[in-house]
């Protein structure tokens, strides 16, 4: 097993890839009781077009399949839901399903061994009929309402639809009620053979576990199955420019809702140093004590400071700001300025805090077996390794995030999305 | 060896003052330590709004730090210690919450004293406000009259959220309980910067003051809080807060309200009204079976069998002894999941469920209570809420009386429970 470290937080990982190609990753928590599992696999809601490894055919799938794939995979050929199995040992069991990759998780203080069998018989035996397929779609329906009727998440599509024409990051994870009603069994399978293959997955597993002891007791699970490689996914080639700058909704909120948003459209180079310097950036321009959130919070513009994201993959990066306000172009307009000010003048001593406000940010993420794991796991999925944060933030100088300030937060790169209310 | 039991022989609380505990709680499973201050006091019509725009003036600013913006940097130069600010109702019991996390020393790239800085901060910004004229300042006070405005404007922004909220403002018309913990807009306007302040001198007199710490503390982590200022201060209280009365209705109250919005929310609200020995923890059997996760009967039911909903599920408010059923349902099946949850009830009555279902809900239950020191959060929440309880059960001692709950037990709840509400939320 390969170990990686982190000295400065006291905490190591464990990495192994198996002969079928799967890799497990464990990080031993000796001081807590709680034991977190997550085994994923890098088939998201972006993989709708990709070669068939069993016959070398090209296959769309109707949008929503992954995420149709995740609600379907609890289903066993006994008539029991695996959900309800762990449920009743105790653990707490659930499935999600983002942009490039599905999980299935459980925590748990007891019966860790017990679920996981349960968690590795599931995912191994998948069991759609045309009985149990049509049935979900009620329920996923169901979700996809939820979705509509949720301002937040209408905000975060319009403005990926802002940020891309053809990328399928636009796609919305569940489908549409349409999309669903074209999903069968057989394309369940389908999806099912090519991605749920042990050399597309990770399985993370956090807690107090001994490593060579736990890793066994993953192989004694494993189903045999042929490793059959990297699988040849089709997207679109990676797009430049804007699909459109604005885009707006009205629904039933108290007051606008706004994202502002930047595509990168650099995707290489160093993935970790990128993103921290993006992180102080965007607590420099809209943190809770920049400039702006005083100025805004003092007229009444807004109520908290807005939150930040950067979503990055390797098809798609984008920085997403998010706040609520009466004005949201007055928002805008204030941090164009802020932008311009933190270009010609950057302090040094605000920079120097906020370096240390992030540090402290991926401290506070090693509190919890579950934020852990997950974390390895989707960094993994992005060629990441977690420690990497921690290790190498002092590596970030002033002249490196002035160079992204420069290259991305650029009013040609800005799209705006607003949900006004009604 | 029982490495719990010795965990929990490490938690303290300390009287510093009548009616003013500290509370120990050592861990190491954190990478944090977490500091919290509340402030407890009965919930009325007259000092809700004035509660919930206290908890956002304090914050504002100290008489050390005098600007938001100072606390900001303070906090984000001790490696981004994050402090947040609530209200919160407990039955009939109003609390202003105080919360300050940072880095546990052991994990920082070079010294530093966070502790004691951050216990003095937190204090600091609970206990010593910024005063001018004899007042609060006026320009912090009037901003947050607005925002706080727009904070209640914006309980119709998350649909399944305010669908609860106006169920159990409806079970408790009138009641301390139905009060909307962020107060009233027509209330608000009239609170000017004098008000709120001899409001604060008279309340931080009164109310009941608790004081966590948790993390890995040292030994004089007792003697900072005792020796900080603000708490030398402080007089000695007493303070009793006694929930009123129930009132459980004949017949249940239909209500049903229109809002633009494709998934109509369906809300509950049931009166559980037996006196038996050990009420709450037999509900919590109840409640699990009939609500809690994807074996209960609301899951399997609503959901996995009639495909009406994609949440659906029940909680329980123990102080109330009140259960609210939730789904988010198609409009027209209305009439169809309100038959299906009623059938639910009906079979919890008549004891249609098995001792596999119960032995599955216990699991739920203790799966949760062994989480409690998992989370620093929680950890510190669930004796908050023993203390605010009056009682003083350890987790394993709430763990045996969980194991405890008989079949019988539950189905003479099950036959003490009444609908109260039936709310609707629609287009």
């Amino acid at each position: 097993m390969k170990l990686i470290e982190s000295t400065k937080i006291k905490e190591k990982a464990y990495i192994e890839k198996l002969e079928n190609g799967l890799t497990v990753i464990i990080i031993p928590k000796e001081n807590t009781e709680k034991k977190y599992v997550i085994w994923g696999t890098h088939f998201g809601s972006i993989d709708n077009r990709f070669i068939e490894p069993k016959n070398k055919q090209e296959v769309f799938v109707p949008d929503g399949v992954a995420h149709f794939l995740e609600h379907k995979m609890f289903e066993q050929e006994n008539g029991r839901n695996s959900l309800d199995v762990l449920m009743s040992l105790g653990v707490d069991a659930n499935a999600y399903t983002t942009n490039n990759h599905t999980a299935y998780l459980f925590a748990t203080t007891n019966n860790f061994y017990e679920a996981l069998d349960e968690l590795m018989d599931y995912v191994q035996h998948p069991y759609f009929t045309d009985e149990n397929v049509e049935k979900e779609k009620g329920i996923i329906g169901q979700e996809i309402g939820m979705y509509d009727d949720d301002p937040g998440w209408q905000l975060y599509m319009n403005a990926l639809d802002c940020m891309y024409k053809e990328n399928a990051v636009k796609i919305d994870i569940a489908g549409t009620v349409e999309s669903i009603s074209k999903i069968d069994k057989d394309v369940l399978y389908k999806c099912y053979n090519t991605f749920y293959n042990p050399s597309n997955m990770v399985l993370v597993v956090c807690g107090n576990f001994k490593p060579e002891e736990i890793l066994q007791e993953i192989k004694n699970r494993i189903v045999e199955k042929a490793n059959q490689g990297e699988i040849q996914r089709i997207y679109p080639q990676s797009e430049k420019g804007l699909n459109k700058k604005y885009k707006e909704s009205s629904m039933q909120v108290s007051k606008p809702i706004f994202l502002i948003g930047f595509k990168d459209e650099n995707l290489e180079g160093k993935k970790v140093k990128r993103h921290i310097a993006i992180e102080i950036l965007m607590n420099m321009l809209v943190g809770k004590s920049s400039e702006l959130y005083k100025k805004m919070y003092k007229e009444g513009l807004l109520l908290s400071p807005m939150d930040m994201d950067y979503e990055f993959t390797d098809n798609y990066a984008h920085v997403m700001l998010t706040g609520q306000s009466k004005d949201p172009q007055k928002v805008k307009q204030e941090l164009l300025e802020q932008i311009q000010n933190l270009k010609e003048n950057m302090n040094e001593e605000y920079l120097n805090r906020m370096k240390k406000k992030v540090y402290g940010d991926y401290v506070v993420e090693y509190n919890d077996v579950s934020d852990i794991a997950r974390m390895f796991l989707s960094d993994y999925f992005k060629g990441i390794n977690s420690f990497d944060y921690i290790e190498e933030y002092n590596t970030v100088t002033s002249e490196y995030i002035k160079q992204i300030l420069n290259e991305l937060f650029d009013e040609k790169k800005l799209v705006m999305s607003v949900i006004k209310s009604k | 060896m029982d490495k719990k039991g010795e965990k929990t022989m490490k938690n303290k609380t300390i009287e510093l003052k009548k009616g003013i505990k500290f509370h120990k709680i050592e861990t190491n499973k954190f990478k944090t330590n977490l500091f919290a201050i509340f402030f407890s006091l009965p919930l009325t019509r007259q000092t809700v709004t004035k509660n919930a725009l206290l908890a956002a003036v304090l914050r504002r600013g100290t008489a050390n730090m005098k600007t938001q913006e100072e606390i900001s940097k303070n906090l984000e130069e001790m490696y981004g210690s994050s402090f947040d600010c609530g209200i919160e109702k407990t039955g009939d019991i109003n609390t202003i919450k105080f919360y300050l996390e940072s880095i546990n020393d052991e994990f920082l790239p070079e010294k530093e004293e966070l502790l004691k800085k951050s216990l003095d901060i937190l204090l600091d910004i609970a206990f010593n406000p910024l005063i001018e004229n004899g007042e609060f300042k006026e320009e912090y006070v009037e901003q947050e009259k607005e925002n706080l405005k727009q904070i209640i404007e914006g309980k119709i922004d998350n649909k399944g959220a305010y669908a609860l909220e106006r169920c159990i403002e409806e079970m408790y018309k009138d009641k301390a309980y139905g009060l909307y913990k962020y107060g009233y807009i027509e209330d608000l306007s009239k609170i000017t910067p004098k008000d709120l302040y001899n409001y604060y001198k008279q309340a931080i007199n009164e109310c009941k003051i608790d004081i966590f710490a948790s993390g890995i503390l040292p030994q004089n982590t007792e003697n900072i809080v005792k020796e900080n200022e603000n708490i030398i201060k402080l007089q000695e209280r007493n303070i009793q807060i006694k929930d009123e009365e129930k009132q459980i209705p004949e017949k249940e109250n239909v209500v049903q309200e229109s809002m633009d919005i494709t998934q109509g929310k369906l809300v509950i609200g049931l009166d559980v009204t037996s006196n038996i020995e050990n009420l709450s923890y037999i509900t919590m059997c109840y409640n699990t079976i009939l609500g809690g996760g994807a074996n209960s009967k609301m899951f399997q039911n609503v959901r996995e069998k009639a495909s009406l909903a994609y949440t659906v599920g029940s909680n329980f408010l123990k102080r109330k002894q009140n259960i609210m059923i939730r789904a988010g349902i198609e409009i027209e099946n209305y009439e169809k999941a309100l038959e299906i949850i009623k059938e639910q009830l009906k079979d919890m009555e008549e004891g249609n469920f098995t001792e596999e279902d119960i032995e599955n809900a216990k699991n739920l239950i203790i799966a949760t209570i062994e989480n409690i020191p998992e989370e620093q959060d929680t950890e510190i929440s669930y004796y908050l809420g023993q203390e605010l309880a009056g009682t003083n059960i350890s987790v394993e001692e709430y763990k045996e009386k969980i194991q405890n709950v008989t079949k019988e037990q539950i189905v003479e709840v099950a036959k003490s429970v009444k609908m109260n509400t039936v709310y609707f939320l629609k287009n």
